[in-house]
This record gives structure tokens, sequence and C-alpha cells, in this order.
């Protein structure tokens, strides 16, 4: 980026510089004109010489002029330059035009899901009016209901959100959520924040009890800082007033009511397209190397090159043989072998040459017969 | 794995840079050219004046009123370079804006940090905003573009609301916005071999003969055809064959350059061209990286029900998934293993765990579920129960 800055700057100093010369230079052709209407007007004998001086000043300075917007011009290319240098390759160059063909509705419904999951409600309404889209207002009231309840937790208002996870609690639970206890936790810290020590008391009293058997630690705990209610601050339970947990209380809360609606909280868009920005210079490297080979991009139903992807855009487990580097499938099913080895099933019976033969696992020196290994399921 | 490839983020970038330098360039010639042509009126008007002067006698009001209206002239074209100036120095402001908005790019160490899911979001916003305008939807872009806040120097509007004029125009059936947008990029048109000028002035000849207009439609051909004759040859014997048919022929190629569509086909080419020549991509870049980005996660297992994870965008059947339906898929040479109770990847130090059932899952997960109850773990898949002693290690190599 450096050198292109650094053009970037020269051209900004000289186009400013340009832009006040070149007006004053007009200004000059301009007094001169003047002027020699004030010298014909009043000594009529001088025209032609005044006329042939005018000429000659005109010339002088329309040409500097010219050769300053020459030499802004110069610059401009260099600067030109520098990008080219940087931006060599074409940006579509790995990508099929017809890629989406005939889905045009479908990425744009893709989008407006994008902007109401978003809570940009006003701006999906824009985009559906002006491209002619309908999407279930069931989905649309969803999610502001959702943003409505994110609002009141903003506010330390944590009553909208109990009465959801209440009214989910069976659904929650069954994925494993501690929501809704998470959320009476919070509430309970808010009296202890408060010193309120009866209502503390009280509100543990009468919501607590259910999660007993889930969160016998977390609420012993919670009880035991009662004790301390006056100088929390110092108390082995000072961690209780930590600003975080309502930061992740809205984490939570979001993405179980996202995962109860089927979706993810994070915009599928907008993974998408991050990890498409991060795989591009990857096929485009391969596509230009392709390009010198002759070799057809769009015949491959595979990609030519393995994307890095970070591990939290990693949703679905891949075994990849380390025998036969092929990746798994239905016939021919990761196995793991006595030892806890894995490997394809093809290539568990290669190495074995019959299914009753002893045989080395080819990364451990433990023995074994094929029927002793297990299909796995990741 | 987390780090960012700063180089590689920048590829896309190409447009969002090369765009405002492509303005500018383009002001610089409009001021270049502003000037040599009144620079030199000027001259000869001074010259022919002394001249004049000398061979007979002007009278001095005469010389004065000519030099007055140079004057004049000159001030006109004060406010015009003060307009281009202008303009150019916005350019040259967005460029730095633009240039600097990268360069923040590349102080950003890692792709698990806030800063880097703030300028995604940005770049998502400029992305969309980029598709918007292709398609024509200028009202949302323009509230996409606000509500991001990045309507000020991070999109281009303008580019497509002088575009959209000739595009309506050529639905209309009028080639008139067209061919003077012709006219003002002759020079680059010519540089990129661009033959929308010869088919807009061969599609305003076709409905002079549409119509019957047969002696105009002849003198339009030697006025505005013939000069291709060089490069169209071919073209230019078809147009002039044409009037020999009437518009309901069947006989091709003459049906073809009679039907409608031919209006359809101008409005795409000019949409290229002028993509082309004001560097932007020839694809908006929501396909391009929305393909890029399918691909790099779609894997079989997304279009397995059993296999589903509501994470993963490809998972959606009704929306990316559907869109991936035609892409390549993702290509692995190394394992990966993602447990399916936390979503966590396994490795040494969460290894994964087989039950006694063949069913994996990390270590972590299991030991957490089996604390809460009394030692026993349950799989999800199958609902069996067992022990977590039953546990064993697995290797993955």
């Amino acid at each position: 980026m450096e050198p292109i800055l650094r053009e970037n700057e020269i051209v900004a100093n000289t186009q400013a510089a340009l832009a006040i010369n070149s007006v004053e230079n007009i200004d000059k052709i301009i007094n001169a004109l003047n002027e020699s209407v004030e010298h014909i007007s009043t000594s009529p004998e001088n025209t032609s010489e005044a006329l042939s001086s005018l000429s000659r000043q005109i010339k002088e300075i329309s040409t500097q002029t010219i050769e300053e917007h020459k030499e802004y011009q110069a610059v401009l290319s260099r600067y030109g330059k520098a990008i080219d240098k940087k931006w060599k390759h074409d940006v579509t160059l790995a990508s099929n035009p017809n890629a989406f063909e005939g889905k045009d509705k479908i990425l744009q419904m893709t989008v407006a899901l994008h902007f109401i999951c978003q809570g940009k409600f006003e701006l999906g309404k824009t985009f559906m009016r002006e491209a002619g889209l309908e999407i279930s207002t069931e989905l649309q009231s969803q999610f502001v209901k959702m943003y409505e309840i994110l609002k009141a937790i903003r506010e330390y208002n944590l009553e909208p959100a109990l009465i959801w996870a209440r009214s989910e609690r069976e659904k929650l639970e069954k994925r494993g959520s501690s929501l809704e206890f998470q959320l009476h936790r919070l509430h309970f810290i808010q009296y202890l924040r408060n010193q309120s020590r009866y209502e503390a008391l009280h509100y543990a009293q009468l919501n607590f009890q259910y999660f007993q058997t889930q969160h016998f630690r977390e609420i012993q705990r919670l009880m035991c800082s009662l004790v301390y209610i006056n100088r929390l601050e110092s108390s082995p339970y000072a961690d209780l007033l930590s600003t975080e947990g309502w930061t992740n209380i809205q984490n939570t809360f979001a993405t179980d009511f996202c995962s109860l609606l089927g979706l993810s909280r994070e915009s599928p868009l907008f993974i998408s397209v991050t990890v498409g920005a991060t795989a591009l210079p990857w096929l485009i490297k391969m596509a230009t190397i392709m390009k010198e080979k002759k070799n057809e991009w769009s015949q491959q139903n595979e990609l030519p090159v393995e994307v890095p992807l970070t591990d939290d855009m990693r949703y679905h487990s891949i075994f990849a043989c380390p025998v036969s580097k092929e990746q798994a499938t239905e016939d021919n099913p990761p196995m793991m072998m006595p030892c806890g080895h894995v490997i394809c099933k093809d290539s568990l019976n290669k190495l074995s040459k019959g299914q009753s033969s002893r045989f080395k696992c080819p990364y451990c020196p433990n023995e074994s017969i094929p029927t002793q290994a297990m299909r796995v399921h990741f | 794995m987390n780090k960012l490839n700063h180089e590689g983020l920048l590829v896309l970038e190409q447009p969002f840079i090369k765009v405002p330098l492509e303005q500018l360039k383009k002001s610089a010639r409009t001021s270049q050219r502003q000037l040599d042509k009144e620079f030199s009126n000027l001259s000869r008007d001074i010259n022919e004046l002394a001249t004049k002067s000398k061979q007979e006698e002007l009278k001095t009001k005469e010389v004065t009123d000519v030099i007055e209206g140079m004057v004049g002239r000159l001030h006109k074209l004060k406010r015009k370079l003060n307009d281009i100036k202008e303009e150019e120095s916005m350019y040259v402001s967005r460029s730095r804006i633009r240039l600097e908005h990268l360069n923040e790019l590349t102080k950003i160490p890692t792709a698990n940090i806030e800063a880097y899911t703030q300028w995604s979001r940005v770049r998502l916003g400029r992305i969309l905003v980029d598709y918007m305008l292709r398609e024509g939807l200028s009202k949302t872009a323009e509230r996409l573009a606000k509500e991001d806040g990045i309507d000020k120097q991070y999109v281009d509007v303008e580019l497509f609301s002088q575009s959209k004029r000739v595009e309506q125009a050529l639905q209309k059936h009028s080639c008139a916005e067209a061919l003077r947008w012709c006219k003002e990029n002759k020079s680059n048109l010519i540089k990129n071999n661009s033959t929308l000028e010869f088919n807009l002035r061969l599609q305003e000849y076709i409905e002079l003969v549409r119509f019957r207009r047969t002696s105009d439609a002849i003198a339009y051909s030697r006025k505005y055809l013939t000069p291709w004759s060089e490069t169209h040859m071919k073209d230019l014997q078809q147009a002039l064959g044409l009037l020999a048919f009437s518009s309901n022929t069947n006989c091709q190629p003459y049906k073809k350059l009679y039907d409608t569509s031919r209006w359809d086909q101008l409005i795409r080419q000019f949409r290229s061209d002028n993509f082309a020549l004001n560097s932007l991509t020839s694809q908006p870049l929501l396909s391009v990286t929305l393909q890029a980005g399918l691909s790099a996660l779609k894997t079989p297992m997304c279009y397995q029900p059993e296999n589903r994870n509501i994470n993963c965008p490809v998972c959606s059947a009704d929306t990316l998934g559907n869109l991936a339906e035609n892409l390549p898929l993702s290509h692995h040479v190394n394992s990966t293993i993602v447990c399916r109770l936390s979503g966590e990847i396994m490795d040494e130090d969460n290894a994964p765990m087989a039950l006694p059932n063949g069913y994996v899952y990390s270590h972590k997960a299991l030991t957490d579920m089996a604390a809460k109850n009394n030692g026993k773990v349950q799989c999800p898949r199958t609902g069996d129960v067992f022990e977590i002693t039953q546990l064993k290690k697995v290797f993955i190599s």
C-alpha cells in the first residue's frame, strides 16, 4: 500500500497546485487583455504593437498552463501504474457469470432475509417494495420481537426476555440451553447490586427451585454471596458484578432465539461473503495457472485447491483418509482400528489383503484383523 | 489459521480504487481539452485581429470589442475549469479516503477480532450497494449506503445515475443518449475495441428500414455506416440487404436484425462497455464473492438432512443452499473433525472420543454432559446412553 499512498499524495498536491495555478493564469490573460483594451483606447496609434505584445503574452501563459496540465497527467499515470502493479488480475477471473442464472429471486430473497435478521426492517421494506419481493410477515415479526427484547436487555430490563424464555422452556432445554437460568441469575445479581437483600432472597426462593438439579453449584454460590451484600466488591464474589454478564446474555439470548427459528445468529450472507473474500485470491491464483495450462475451470465439480478456513467457519466434519487422501463417503466410510487410528474402508481392505488376515496399523505397531475395525460417525 | 492475508484480501478491492482513478483521468482529459481549445482559439483570434489591423484601418472600438469578447469567453472558461477542478479534488480525496480504508485493514492482525468483523461488515455494505445499483434498485442502494454510513465516499452512486439515463432511453428505443455517450468516450471505446457505436448506428438504420423510409435509410447508411466498412463489411452488406425484406420476413439473418430483442442486446452491450470503461467488474462483486465463499464452504453433508448444521450458510436449503447447488464443492486434503455437541474443532487438547456405537464427540463436551448426568452420556443422534468410562480415544492422523 505504501507506494500507492505516496503516489496518491503527489497526485493530491499536484492537483491542488494546478487548480490554483490554472485559474491564476487565466486571470493573468484576462488582465493582459483588459490592460491592452485600455492601452488601445488611450493610444490607438499603438494598436498593432499592443496586439503583438498581447499575442506573445497569451502564447507564453497558455504554453505554461498546458505544460502544467501535461505534467499533472504524467503524475496521474504514474499513480495509475502503481495501482496496476498491485492489482494485476481481473477480479472475475475465477467466477462463472452464469453461476446464479435463473436464481435472481432467490438471491434477492437471501439479501432481504439478511436485512431482516440484522434488524434493518425499514431497509428490508424498501428493498422488497423496489424489487417486488414478498417475505412471510411471520418471520419478520419474530425478528421484530427479538430486537425489542434485546433493546430491553440493553436497558437492564430482563422481564421480556424472561417471559419469552419461560414460554420456550422445553425447546430451550432440549437444545441444552441454560438461558432461562442465566436470566434469573442476572436478575438476582441486580438485587445484589442494589443491596436489596430481602428482594434478592425472595426472588431466589421464587425462581431458583426449578433449576436446582442442573445448576446446584451456581445457586449455592449466588446464595452465599448474600452474606457479603454490603461489600461485594471486596468479597470472593466480586466477579458477579462484572458488566460482561450483560453483553454475554444478549449474545446467548439472540443465538437461542435464532436457533429456535432454525437460523444462525450471524447472517449467512455475511459469513459467505466474508469467506468469499478470503477464498477469492486462492481461486484467482488457481484460475491463472489453469488458464496457462489451458484447463477449463468450470468443468470441475470440486475446487482445485483447499481454501483455508478459520475454525469458526468449519461446520462439518471432514475426514480425509491419511492413507489414500480421499474424502470419506457412505461407500467408503471411516473405520477405527482397535488401536484408535482411523482410515477409510478401502484403504483398510487394501492393507489387510483379506478379511481374516492380520495387518499392522500404518501409524503404530499395533496389529489387528479387519473385522475388529469399527465404523465411526463424526 | 486466523492470521489475515492482507495482500489476498485486497484483491477484491480493485474496483474500489480504480473507479475514482478512472474518473480522475477522465476529468484531467476534459480540462486539458477545454484549455487546448480555448487557448488555440484565443491565439488565432488575436493573430487575426493583428493582421486585420495592419491591413485595414480598424476602428479602435472594433478592436476593443473583440478583445472584450475574449475576456467574456475566458471568464466562462474559468467557471468551467473551477467546476472541473472541484470535481477532481473530490475524486482525489475520495481515492485518499478509500486507500486509507484499505490501509486500516492491513493493520488488523487476525480474523477473530472485532475490528475485522467491523471492517468486513462495511465491505458487505459496499458489495450490496454495488449490487443494488447494478440491479437498478437505487432507492434501496441509497438507503443502505446511508444506514451503513458509507454513502459519502465508499460507493459510486453517480456513475450509475448517468448510465441509467442511457439505459432508459434504449428501453424506449432511442439511441440518442447512447450515441452521445459514445461520442464522449470515443477514444477509450476505440481502445477497448468496442462495437457499440456501430451497433447503435445499425439499429437506427434498421428502424428507418422497418418503417419503409427507404431513401432516408440509404442516406443514413452512407453517412453513418460506411465509415465502418473496413472492419464491418459483412454487417454492412447484411444491413443493405435488409432493404429487400419487409419486417415480417422469416428469412435469416434479416429476421434477427428486425427482432426488437436487439434493443436488449444493445442495453447489455452498453452496460458491459460502461463497466469496462469505468473499471467496474463485469459481474457484481456480490456474485463474485458469494460464489467463492459458498464453494469454499460447500460439503456433501450440506445436502444431507441428518448432517445439517444451522450455522452453516450452505445448509439453508431455501436460500444459499439453493444458490450453491451448481457450484463446485470445497476441496480438503486434511481432516477436520467438528464436535456435533459443542461445534468446536477436536484436536489433541480436546480429543475426539468414540462412544461404543461408533459416534464421535469431543472429550470436553462429553465430560461436561457426564458431570451433569451422574457420569452418563447420551448420544444425541441415536439416543443411546453410555457410561463415561466406556469412551475410547480416537486418533486422527
